[in-house]
C-alpha cells in the first residue's frame, strides 16, 4: 500500500480547537449593533385550517414592535424549500412535477406549525409579548394523517396540481408503467418455488441535530440580501433566494455559519425565505431569527413514513428470482422532495441483490403533519427494515444460513448500483461480511441462541447495503474549486463544500495537500462565503469527500501544470524532464531545481526589465479553477451484524454489541470515518427500536420535545465495533475512497430486526420495534406483527 | 417584572447586573454578557447544551437557573477552561481523539466532564456514560466521547 504523506491519517481536525474552547460562532451567536429580532408566528392549535382573519393591532402596540408581516406584506410567490429542483434540467423538472406550494406566510395552515405571520422587533421578549397578541380566527378542516386518509374520494386537495393528493409518483414518461426495474416480475413469480410477501411501516424519524436553527439576514444598502445561515447548500440557497425575492444573483450572499449538525433538515431552505422577507422589510437592520427547540419538530423535514410492501421469490437454493415493491409514503403538508425519496427507496433495492427481475414503484400523498424531506440515509433505512427481514424470513424458510446467502447473492463489480447502467466498479462487501460475521461471533452464536430458554433471549442478526458518493447520473453533480498559491507558495482553496460535522473541511485540506505535495500547514480552505467560491451543490448524497476531493485534486493537477509550465521555461527544460518534489522543481536525476515559492513570490511581484522589458521569471499569480463533473458515484458497501438480549418480560430490547464492517475504499481520516459510522450507529438503533414523531388525532405532535422524542443516550449504546475494510478502493474515487457520510445508519437496522427475529421467531413489520410492540406480539404468539 | 441586582463571577471576572426575576443564567450569559460559548440546546434542561459550572466543579443546567438566584456564585463557561492559552486536558483530550463533530454539544460535554471528573477521577466505563446522560450528543453516538473522558482521565492523573 503506498504510503501517503497526510491522507489516511487520523490529524487533529481543524475546527477541533475553536469548537472545544466555545470560540466557534454559530449563527445564532451573531451579534450585530442594532440588531432586530425576528419571530415566525406559527398555528399550533390546528394541523388543517383556512386563516380567516388576522389582526395584528394588538401586537404592533407592544413597545419595542417594529414590523408584522402577514401574507399580504410579503412576496405571494410560491416556492418549494427543497433543492431538488435545482438538479435536474428544467425538462425532468416538469416531469417530475414538484409543486412550488409553500408560501413566506400561509393562509392556509395545512401542518402544525405553519407559519401565518411575522413580528419584528427590538428585543426578543418584545417579539415574544407581541406574539401572544396576534389574533387569528381559524376555519378548521379535515385532517388527513396518513397516505390512506388522503387518497380518499372526497378528500379536501392540497392543492389543485396534485389531483387525489399524490405529491408524486414514478412519472410514466421516465419511468414505463411508473415502475423503475427489469425483467419481468410476473412470469418470474411463476417459477419461484418460494414466495415471501408482507407490508411494513416505517417510522416518520426526526435529524434532532443539536443545533437549533438560527439565521440572521440583512437587506444592506448596496442594494444586497445577505443571510447568515447552517444551510448544507449554500449556493442552491442563494439560488432560491435570488429566485423568490427576484434579485439578480450578484445581489445575494450567503454567508454559511458553523453547521450545528443537519442530517438532512438543512437539505435546502427552511426559514430563510420567512428571515429574508423580515430583513427586507426593514432595510438597513439586520434580522434575527432563532428557533425555539420544540418549533424543530413542527418546522423541519422530517424522514418519510409510511407503507412498504414488498414480495420476493427464490429457489429452493436461495436464487432470488425477482424483486416487486410498492413504497407509498406520507409527504406532509408540502411537495418537498417529493420525487427524491420515492425513487431513491426502489434504487437501493434494487442495487443491492442479483434479482433475476425487479419492479418498483414509490408515491407519495399529501398529509397534515410537517413535510417529509431529506434524512441521512435517503430511502435506504427504509428499505433496509423491509428488504432485510424478508430475506430472514425467505433463509429461515429455505434453511439457508443467512450469511451465506447474502455473501453468495449480493451484487457486486460489473453489476448495476443503484442507478440502471452504472455499474460498480469496486465492491468490498465479501470482506466485510466475513470480518463481522467473525467479530460478531457469527457461526456460534447462531447456533446456540435458539437453544436458549428464560426470560431473556438472545439473536444475532445481519443487514447489508449498498448506497452512493454523489448523486450522479439522477441529479447534478458539479463542484467548482479554485486554489490560488499565494507569494510564499502556501495555497488558498476555495470551494463552496460544507462540513456539517464531519469533518470533510479537514479531509478537503488533507486531499489538498497530498495532492499539491505540500505540507498541511500550508493549506487554508476558503469556504462558506458565496461571493468568493464558484459552484457547489452542497453537502447530501454523501458527496462532498467525493465529489468535492476529486474536484481538489483536478484543481491541485492544473496547479502543478502552471508550476511546471513556468520552471520548463525559467530552467530551459522540457516538462518531461521535471518532477515535483519537497516543493521543489527538480530536473531528474540531477540536483538542479527551483524553488517554487520563488515561482510564486517572481509570478506576482513581476517587474520587467526596463532595458530588455524581459521578466526574470513568468509573470502572473498562479491560480487554477476546475468546473468538475464526477464521471461515476462509486457506491460504497457495509454490513452490521447486532447481538441483541430481549427481555420477554418487559418487551425492553438491549442491543449487547453492534459491529460494522464498512467497505470504505480508503479512509481519508480514519478517525473521521468511523465517527461518522458510530454517530450512524446511535440513529439507525432509534430508527428500529424508539424514535418516531407520534400525533394526536387533530395531527398534533405529541412529542416535540426530547423527553418524550426517545434517542439512544450514551448507556443505551451498545459495545461498537466499526470496522474500515479497505481492501477495495474504487478508481473513481479520491485517493480510492467511497462516501461514508451517510450510510452508517442503514445497516444496524436490518441487522436489529434480524437479530430479534432471532431471538423471539417473530418478525415485526412495524418501526420502531417498541416494546409495547414486543410484548403484544408475545401475548398473541404472532410469527408477524 | 421586578428586577434583582446581582454579583456574578464569569470566568473569574466580576460582573454586576440588574437582572428581571425571570432572566434565566443562559440569558444572562448569552445576550447581557455577550458570551456564546454557552449553547441554547432546548431551553427545558433536556439537552445539557447549556451546562456550566458553579463555585468549583457543580454542573448545573444555565437554562434552568434564574440568574437571580446566583448572586456571588462563580460560573466557568467553557471558555474559562482554557489557561494561559493552555487548554485543559478534557479539551486536549476531546481533540486528541476526535471527539467532536458538529461541536455544538462540545462545550457542554467538556464541561459535564471536568465536573465528572473532579468527583470521580478514575471513572469506569459504565460511570462515564452514566455521568454524561444529561447531554445529548446526536453525531457521535458517544463512543469517542467516552474515549475523551478516559484520556482525559489519564491525562489529569498523570500530573497528580
Amino acid at each position: 500500500m503506498k504510503e501517503f504523506s497526510v491522507v489516511g491519517k487520523s490529524i487533529p481536525k481543524i475546527d477541533a480547537k475553536a469548537k472545544v474552547t466555545g470560540r466557534q460562532v454559530y449563527a445564532a451567536d451573531l451579534y450585530f449593533s442594532g440588531m432586530l429580532y425576528g419571530k415566525i408566528v406559527r398555528c399550533l392549535e390546528y394541523a388543517h385550517a383556512k386563516v380567516k382573519r388576522l389582526d395584528f393591532t394588538k401586537a404592533l402596540k407592544v413597545p419595542g414592535v417594529v414590523k408584522v408581516l402577514g401574507p399580504k406584506d410579503v412576496t405571494s410567490k410560491g416556492f418549494n424549500v427543497s433543492v431538488l429542483d435545482l438538479m435536474c434540467t428544467p425538462e425532468v423538472k416538469a416531469m417530475l412535477g414538484d409543486a412550488e406550494d409553500q408560501h413566506i406566510f400561509t393562509d392556509r395552515v395545512k401542518h402544525q406549525g405553519d407559519g401565518i405571520c411575522g413580528i419584528i422587533a427590538k428585543t426578543e421578549e418584545a417579539a415574544e409579548e407581541a406574539a401572544k397578541k396576534i389574533k387569528v380566527e381559524y376555519e378548521p378542516l379535515p385532517v388527513y394523517l396518513s397516505a390512506e386518509e388522503s387518497m380518499q374520494k372526497g378528500a379536501i386537495q392540497f392543492t389543485p396540481e396534485k389531483p387525489g393528493n399524490l405529491a408524486f409518483q414514478l412519472p410514466a414518461a421516465m419511468f414505463p408503467n411508473n415502475a423503475y426495474g427489469y425483467g419481468d416480475v410476473d412470469a418470474a413469480f411463476k417459477e419461484a418455488d418460494l414466495i415471501v410477501e408482507d407490508t411494513f411501516y416505517v417510522p416518520k424519524q426526526k435529524q434532532c441535530q443539536m443545533e437549533p436553527h438560527a439565521y440572521v439576514a440583512l437587506y444592506d444598502d448596496y442594494g444586497r440580501l445577505n443571510c447568515w445561515t447552517s444551510t448544507q447548500m449554500p449556493k442552491c440557497v442563494e439560488v432560491k433566494l435570488a429566485t423568490l425575492f427576484e434579485l439578480p444573483m450578484s445581489r445575494v450572499k450567503i454567508n454559511q455559519t458553523t453547521v450545528g449538525g443537519a442530517f438532512g433538515c438543512r437539505l435546502g431552505l427552511v426559514a430563510e425565505p420567512q428571515v429574508c422577507a423580515m430583513a427586507m422589510a426593514v432595510p438597513g437592520h439586520y434580522v434575527k431569527v432563532q428557533f425555539l427547540r420544540e418549533e424543530d419538530w413542527l418546522a423541519s423535514v422530517s424522514r418519510h413514513p409510511g407503507k412498504y410492501w414488498m414480495k420476493i421469490g427464490f429457489k429452493k437454493d436461495g436464487t432470488p428470482v425477482a424483486c416487486d415493491a410498492h413504497f407509498t409514503s406520507n409527504k406532509g403538508a408540502y411537495c418537498v422532495d417529493a420525487s427524491g425519496v420515492a425513487f431513491t427507496t426502489g434504487a437501493w433495492l434494487q442495487g443491492m441483490y442479483k434479482w433475476g427481475a425487479f419492479r418498483y414503484k414509490g408515491d407519495t400523498y399529501y398529509t397534515n403533519q410537517v413535510m417529509c424531506g431529506a434524512f441521512r440515509g435517503y430511502g435506504n433505512p427504509q428499505t433496509q427494515f423491509v428488504m432485510e427481514q424478508l430475506i430472514d424470513r425467505a433463509c429461515a424458510q429455505l434453511g439457508i444460513d443467512p450469511l451465506d446467502w447474502r455473501l453468495k447473492y449480493h451484487k457486486t463489480v460489473g453489476d448495476d448500483g443503484w442507478c440502471l447502467g452504472v455499474k460498480y466498479k469496486s465492491c468490498g462487501l465479501g470482506d466485510c461480511l466475513k470480518q463481522g460475521a467473525e467479530a460478531i461471533g457469527w457461526k456460534e452464536k447462531r447456533a446456540q441462541y435458539p437453544k436458549e430458554t428464560g426470560t431473556k433471549r438472545r439473536g444475532v442478526g445481519i443487514g447489508v447495503m449498498n448506497h452512493t458518493s454523489g448523486a450522479m447520473p439522477m441529479l447534478l453533480e458539479h463542484t467548482t474549486c479554485s486554489i490560488r498559491l499565494n507569494e510564499d507558495a502556501t495555497a488558498e482553496v476555495i470551494l463552496s463544500c460544507s462540513d456539517l460535522g464531519t469533518g470533510a473541511h479537514t479531509t478537503l485540506s488533507q486531499i489538498a495537500a497530498e495532492s499539491l505535495g505540500f505540507a498541511f500547514e500550508d493549506i487554508h480552505l476558503k469556504v462558506g462565503d458565496s461571493d468568493a467560491s464558484g459552484f457547489d451543490i452542497g453537502a447530501h448524497a454523501s458527496r462532498t469527500n467525493y465529489v468535492g476531493g476529486n474536484a481538489v485534486i483536478a484543481a491541485a493537477e492544473e496547479v502543478k501544470k502552471q508550476i511546471l509550465a513556468r520552471a520548463s521555461e525559467v530552467l530551459k527544460v522540457s516538462t518531461e524532464h521535471l518532477e515535483l518534489r519537497e516543493k521543489k522543481v527538480f530536473v531528474k536525476n540531477s540536483d538542479t531545481f527551483l524553488e517554487i515559492k520563488e515561482l510564486c513570490s517572481r509570478g506576482v511581484c513581476a517587474i520587467p526589465d526596463p532595458q530588455t522589458g524581459k521578466y526574470m521569471m513568468p509573470p502572473g499569480q498562479i491560480q487554477a479553477y476546475v468546473s468538475y463533473f464526477p464521471p461515476h458515484n462509486s457506491p460504497p458497501f457495509a454490513a452490521s451484524f447486532a447481538e441483541v438480549e430481549v427481555d420477554t418480560e418487559t418487551g425492553v430490547v438491549k442491543v449487547l454489541k453492534l459491529v460494522q464492517a464498512y467497505d470504505i475504499g480508503r479512509a481519508i481520516h480514519p478517525d473521521a470515518a468511523t465517527g461518522q459510522i458510530e454517530g450512524g450507529i446511535q440513529q439507525g438503533i432509534g430508527n428500529v427500536l424508539i424514535e418516531d414523531m407520534v400525533y394526536d388525532s387533530k395531527g398534533r405532535c405529541l412529542n416535540n420535545n426530547f423527553t418524550d422524542y426517545k434517542m439512544l443516550g450514551p448507556s443505551d449504546m451498545p459495545e461498537l465495533k466499526v470496522i474500515l475494510v479497505e481492501t477495495s478502493p474504487d478508481s473513481a474515487g479520491p485517493y480510492g475512497a467511497k462516501s461514508v457520510g451517510e450510510s452508517g445508519i442503514i445497516t444496524p437496522i436490518g441487522a436489529i430486526a434480524n437479530a430479534i427475529y432471532q431471538a423471539l421467531g417473530i418478525q415485526f413489520r412495524e418501526a420502531p420495534i417498541t416494546p409495547e410492540r414486543i410484548l403484544k406480539a408475545l401475548k398473541e404468539k404472532s410469527k408477524t406483527i | 417584572m421586578k428586577t434583582r441586582s446581582i454579583t456574578l463571577y464569569v470566568n473569574g471576572e466580576k460582573h454586576t447586573l440588574d437582572v428581571p426575576v425571570n432572566r434565566t443564567l443562559l440569558q444572562v450569559l448569552r445576550e447581557d454578557l455577550q458570551m456564546p460559548d454557552t449553547k441554547y440546546g432546548c431551553g427545558l434542561g433536556e439537552c445539557g447544551a447549556c451546562t456550566v459550572l458553579v463555585d468549583g466543579e457543580k454542573a448545573i443546567l444555565a437554562c434552568l437557573a434564574l440568574a437571580a438566584t446566583m448572586d456571588g456564585k462563580h460560573i466557568t463557561t467553557v471558555a474559562g477552561l482554557e489557561k494561559d492559552g493552555k487548554l485543559h486536558p478534557v479539551q486536549q483530550a476531546f481533540i486528541d481523539v476526535a471527539a467532536i463533530q458538529c461541536g455544538y454539544c462540545t462545550p457542554g460535554m467538556v464541561l459535564k466532564t471536568v465536573s465528572l471528573l473532579s468527583h470521580n477521577p478514575r471513572p469506569t466505563e459504565g460511570e462515564i456514560r452514566k455521568g454524561l446522560e444529561g447531554n445529548i450528543c446526536r453525531c457521535t453516538g458517544y463512543a469517542k466521547i467516552v474515549k475523551a473522558v478516559q484520556k482525559a482521565s489519564k491525562l489529569m492523573n498523570q500530573d497528580l
